[in-house]
Order: structure tokens, then sequence, then C-alpha cells
């Protein structure tokens, strides 16, 4: 079971890679289903061999959700935003290596956590993977120049935490799990809301732009 | 009883979401009405220390809840007689959205579940985000999205760090994970607390101090505050100032006993007490400068809840006892500034602090209550700031941490002086005419009502007072 963990977590761990390295949001959209089917296969993957028929159930659930329902969403509110044009010299390099050191980071904050203590569940080994996601999806939505941008990150984020989740402890009890699962559907929808509004008002979703409020 | 408390604001903003006109008036005020009512009732039986507990264990009302129970019950009261104002055109996002939010809050403490804690407190910010935005300008679009956008990413790292608790307590147990449903109560953690790994749970503390914290409005988490608090319609501010800041605060308190209990000897306290520090620094910092009155009280709120940090930090039953009153005491004070500010911008139209001049000529009753408000937000007798800052200091001392009460006194000096410079600039000056609608006493009672229950706080306790503050700080310092 830990090497399936292993090897699914770090092919989500290297999608989001790609993820920070590549600049059209086509792309990353693309790279965010990729890294979200392969955490819900993680959970069905965990479900079928624990034996926990609700982690399926979950993992088909999280696959519709997350593969299909959010990037509509997010097609829908990129619709007919022109790509931006690179600012020349800026290259991605850095922020990939800024990524690669957070994975390192990662590594070190949960050595107390997967190392100091004996037990706990097989699939602990791949925690600090997961972790790095958490850190990436921040990094990510603190560094994004756009709305979309930083929505991505945020969405990495949540796909990292429902990886720590199911590493951890197989999954949260069911409520937590339901309610985690709404917030971010309710969260997508409500900024979708939002990010339709800023652009009727600002003709784009550059939140550099947005800079009413300072002090 | 603790149901019905859920349950009434529950449905009110249910049937408030299809109501209109009058109808919807007349549901606001019965749905406020009975969550004061009951939350009272519940509160009173839980501050004398009778554990109530609804749907086998998932709800738990202790001392500790029931205060808070009691606050935000108070606040919100406070914060719905105002809400007629603002809901003349939009009653339909306005008061739904509104009791939503109540229903969130009063949730979040009520549960004993800490999973279903995270789960309420993200809900609350759900709630909020149209109401941020609910003047649909430009300014509040933006506020609503960074509030939308930093609380989410906020929350979301509480909940790796409550996965983190759940995975010392499933290593503890040896049990692989068999999602017992009591597995994640806070009175389970805090049964198994001295027996969980203690780096674990120095790890999962960090995320949700972050997480919690930054729905709570700490520095440097705290950038989210200022535009959301300003921007939103003074009803909703008065309610996110008063008291969901606190709720953030409450959740960290939550967890504080089962850190310390693990053994991390003083850890979450320091941790709590950096944040604090750092909050009212950056909150003095800012009050000596400000150019708007909504954002002026907003920066004081992230220096009173950087107070009540301090309190959580310093800790023992002195200074847990002072910061749980101290949140009942900023809640009332802050909630009728905000009140109050938005009943200077409708006659001034402005919110520019150099444009608001003879406030006490133009607007008499708004301008007294405005002024006596900020004297008690300033923490000088006989208001309850005075005696809960008093008490927060005096445990810091007390502890052993005398130099870092003595940081705090100069910091607290220093946003005195800054909030001062301005009550100063918008008192003096030739009255301009604004068009000031001639309030009524009716619109005046609430406001006369938080200021009195002030000084009930600050020089005349009354009995039951000082023994529920303890029985509520005993759950935190146990």
């Amino acid at each position: 079971m830990s090497a399936i963990s292993n090897l699914l977590v770090f092919a989500a761990l290297a999608a989001t890679m790609v993820l920070v390295w590549r600049q059209s949001w086509r792309a990353r959209l693309r790279l965010f289903v990729l890294q979200s089917a392969l955490l819900a296969a993680l959970a069905v993957a965990i479900g079928a061999l624990a034996d926990r028929p609700t982690l399926v159930v979950l993992g088909v659930v999280f696959a519709v959700g997350k593969t299909w329902l959010i990037p509509r969403v997010i097609r829908r509110m990129a619709l007919g935003i022109p790509l931006r044009p690179l600012a020349p010299g800026r290259s991605a390099g850095l922020r990939v290596l800024a990524a690669a050191a957070l994975v390192v980071v990662a590594y070190v904050v949960m050595l107390p956590v997967t190392g100091a203590v004996a037990g706990g569940v097989p699939t602990r080994a791949a925690m600090p993977l997961a972790f790095a996601m958490v850190l990436i999806g921040l990094f990510v939505c603190v560094t994004g120049h756009d709305a979309l941008g930083q929505v991505t990150g945020f969405l990495v984020l949540e796909n990292g935490l429902f990886a720590l989740a199911l590493l951890a402890t197989y999954g949260l009890p069911g409520i937590v799990e339901i309610g985690a699962f709404l917030e971010v559907l309710v969260f997508v929808l409500l900024l979708e809301g939002v990010l339709l509004e800023i652009r009727r008002e600002h003709d784009s979703l550059d939140v550099e732009r947005l800079g009413e409020l300072r002090g | 009883m603790i149901v019905l408390l859920l349950a009434v604001p529950l449905v009110g903003a249910g049937i408030l979401s299809r109501a209109t006109g009058r109808l919807a008036g007349t549901v606001h005020g019965l749905t406020t009405a009975c969550t004061l009512v009951i939350g009272l009732v519940v509160a009173t039986v839980g501050v004398r220390g009778r554990v109530d507990t609804a749907l086998d264990g998932f709800l738990r009302v202790d001392a500790l809840a029931a205060w808070m129970i009691a606050v935000i019950v108070v606040v919100g009261a406070l914060a719905a007689t105002e809400a007629p104002r603002y809901a003349l055109h939009d009653e339909r996002r306005l008061y739904p959205l509104l009791h939503l939010m109540i229903f969130s809050m009063l949730l979040a403490v009520s549960t004993d579940d800490v999973g279903a804690m995270w789960v309420a407190v993200e809900g609350t910010t759900l709630a909020s985000v149209f109401l941020v935005n609910f003047e649909r300008t430009r300014a509040s679009l933006e506020a609503a999205y960074k509030y939308l956008l930093i609380c989410s990413v906020g929350i979301a790292i509480a909940f790796a760090g409550t996965v983190l608790v759940y995975y010392a307590e499933m290593v503890r147990q040896q049990t692989l994970a068999v999602h017992a449903p009591s597995a994640l109560r806070w009175t389970t953690l805090v049964a198994l607390a001295p027996a969980l790994p203690s780096r674990v749970l120095e790890v999962a503390f960090v995320c949700l101090v972050v997480g919690y914290g930054t729905k709570a409005g700490l520095a440097p988490m705290h950038t989210w505050l200022p535009d959301a608090h300003s921007e939103a319609p003074a009803p909703v501010s008065a309610l996110m100032s008063g008291v969901l800041l606190s709720v953030g605060v409450y959740a960290i308190a939550r967890f504080k006993p089962i850190i310390d209990a693990a053994g991390g000897s003083g850890f979450a306290g320091r941790i709590l007490l950096a944040l604090g520090l750092l909050s009212l620094a950056v909150a003095a910092v800012f009050l000596w400068a400000p150019d708007n009155y909504k954002r002026m009280l907003a920066y004081s709120s992230v220096e009173h809840i950087g107070l009540v940090c301090l309190g959580l930090g310093f800790g023992g039953a002195l200074g847990v006892a002072g910061a749980l009153l101290h949140v009942a005491n900023h809640g009332l004070a802050k909630s009728a500034l905000f009140l109050l500010a938005g009943r200077i911008r409708a006659a001034y139209g402005t919110v520019e602090l150099a444009r608001v001049r003879g406030l006490l000529t133009a607007l008499p009753f708004t301008g007294r209550a405005f002024v006596v408000a900020l004297i008690a937000l300033l923490g000088l007798p006989p208001f309850g700031l005075f005696t809960s800052e008093v008490m927060i200091v005096a445990a810091g001392i007390e502890q052993g941490h005398a130099w870092i009460a003595g940081a705090t006194l100069v910091l607290l000096v220093l946003a005195f002086g800054g909030l001062l410079r301005a009550v100063h600039a918008m008192t003096l000056g030739a009255a301009p005419e604004v068009g000031a609608a001639r309030g009524s006493w009716v619109t005046a009672l609430p406001i006369v009502a938080a200021l009195a229950l002030l000084v009930l706080t600050g020089v005349a306790w009354p009995p039951g007072l000082g023994a529920a503050l303890a029985l509520a700080a005993q759950a935190v310092t146990r």
C-alpha cells in the first residue's frame, strides 16, 4: 500500500511542479485536472486496499467535482480573457526552483511528524509530499498576478490538503469530509460571482489593477 | 435547548430568503429576539457550570462556549437593530445572510467536534462575502475578493492543523483510522492529550494558529481585515469586528490546552505572545495615520484581538479570564462604534477622517455616543475594557513576563494617543450643515444599552460574573 500511495502522490507532486512552470491558464487547468485524477485514484486505492468503502465513494465524488465541475466553472470564469503576453525576462525557472525548495522545507517540517513516532498508518511516508503540495499551492496563490493564478494556487493547496488527510488518517470522519468538499464548491461558485463583477467593473481579472484600498 | 438555539437563526434565514417588505422586517425582528432570549438562557445555564449536551454529544455547551454564545447573541442583536436602515432596497440579501452568519458562529462555538467547528468557521466566511460587497462599489468588490481568498487560504491551513491533530490521536490509539464519531471531539482530545506526541501537536498548532489567526485578524495575517471591515455595511462590520474575530480566537483557545497538556511546555503560549505583540505593534503604528474612520476602527480591532491573544498567551486563571472578559468588552464597544460610524457616514456622506468636523454640534446624540464609546475603547474607566486590560497586564506580570507586559503597556499608550488624536480632530471645528435625520429614543436605545453593559463589566460586576469567568477560563487552563 505504501508503494502505491508513494507513487501516486509523487506523480501528483510532479504535476504540481509542471503547473508551476507553465504559464498559460489552459495548460495549468489541464495539469490541475491530472493532479485531481491522481488523487482520486489515491482515495480509491486506499479505500480498496484498506477495505474502506466510504473512501472509494469519496474518491469518485472528488473525481467528478474536481475534474469536471470545477474546471467547467473556471473555464466559464476565464472565457474571453485575452492571454497575457509574458513579460520578457520573466522566467519560470526561478519559480520552479522555489517550488523545489518548498519540497525540502516540507520534509524538514514533517520530520517530527513522520519520524519521531512509531505507529500510524502505512501511507504516512508520503505525507511530506502532500504537505509540499500544500506549500506550493500557497506559493502559487501568493505570487499569482491575476485572479485565475491565485485561484489555481488555492485549488492546488486544497488538493494537497485532501492528499494529506488521506495519507495521515485515511480521510476524516464523514461530516468533515463532506463539509470540506462542499466548502470548496461554494468557494469556487462565490468566487465566480465576485470575479464576474470585477470583470464588469475593470474589464480584466488582473488583480494588480485593484488598487483602491491601500494602507 | 442548544438545538433550538441553532435552529432559530437557520429557519429565520430560510424564511427571510423568500420574504420581502414588512414581512421581512417582522421575521427579522422575531428571529433576532428569539435568538437573543434562547441564547441568553443557554448561556446562563452554561456559565453556572452545568455542561449541556445534545445530539449524542455533538453539541456541547460548557462555561467557555456559554460565554461566547452570550457575546454572540448580544452583539448579534445589537447589529440586527441597525440592519433595517440598510436593508431598504435589498432585504433579501442582507437579512438571510446576516442570520446565516450568526448561525455559523453559534455552531462554531457550541459544537464539541473540532472538525465541525472548522466547517462552521469557514461557513462564516462564505456567509459574509456578499455582505462585504453589499454596496457593490469597486472598493467593496475588491474588499470582498481579498476577504474570500485570504480567509479561505487561511482556513485551509487550519484544516491541515486539524488533520495533524487527528493523526496524532490515531498514532496514539494504534487503531489505524477507524473514524469513530467521537474521535475528533474536543472532550476526547483533551482527555487523551497528555499521551499524545507533543512534536506532532506543535506542528499542528502552528498550522492552527496561522489558519484561525487569519480569521481572527492577527498580524501578519490581518491584511484583509481593514478593507473588509471598512467596506461592509455598518451592522455587518459590527458583527465581524465584534464577534467574528473572537470566534477565530476561540478556536485557537480550544486547542491550547491540548498542546499544553501534551508537554509543549509553554510552546503555544510563546507563539500567542509573539503574534499578540506583533498585532498590537502593527495597529499602534497605523492608528497614528488613519485617513478613514472605519479603517481606524478596524485597525483598533487588530489591536484588541492582539490583546486577547496576549491574555491567552500569559495564561493562568487571571490571564484567560481577562482575555474572555476583553472579548465581551471589545465586542460591545466596537459594535456600538461601527453602528455609530455608519450613522456618521450617512450624515456626512464620507468616511474620510479629514472631512468630519464638528461632530458634537452636527449630530448631538450620535456624536456624544461616539465619543463616549471611543473613551470606552481607549480603555479608560469606568468602562469594562479598562478592567480587562488591567487583568491581562497583571497576568503578564504574575506569570513572569514582566518585559512583555511592559511592552504591551507602551504599545497600548501609543495606540491610545493615535485614537485620541483622531477623536480630537473629528469633534473640533465648525460643524457643516448635515442632513441628519432626527433619531428618536428608539434608535438610541441599543447604543445606550451597550454602553451601560460596559459600565457593568467595568465597575459594577453583577453577582456571578467573576465565578462565570473563572469557570470559563478553566476550560483553557486545565
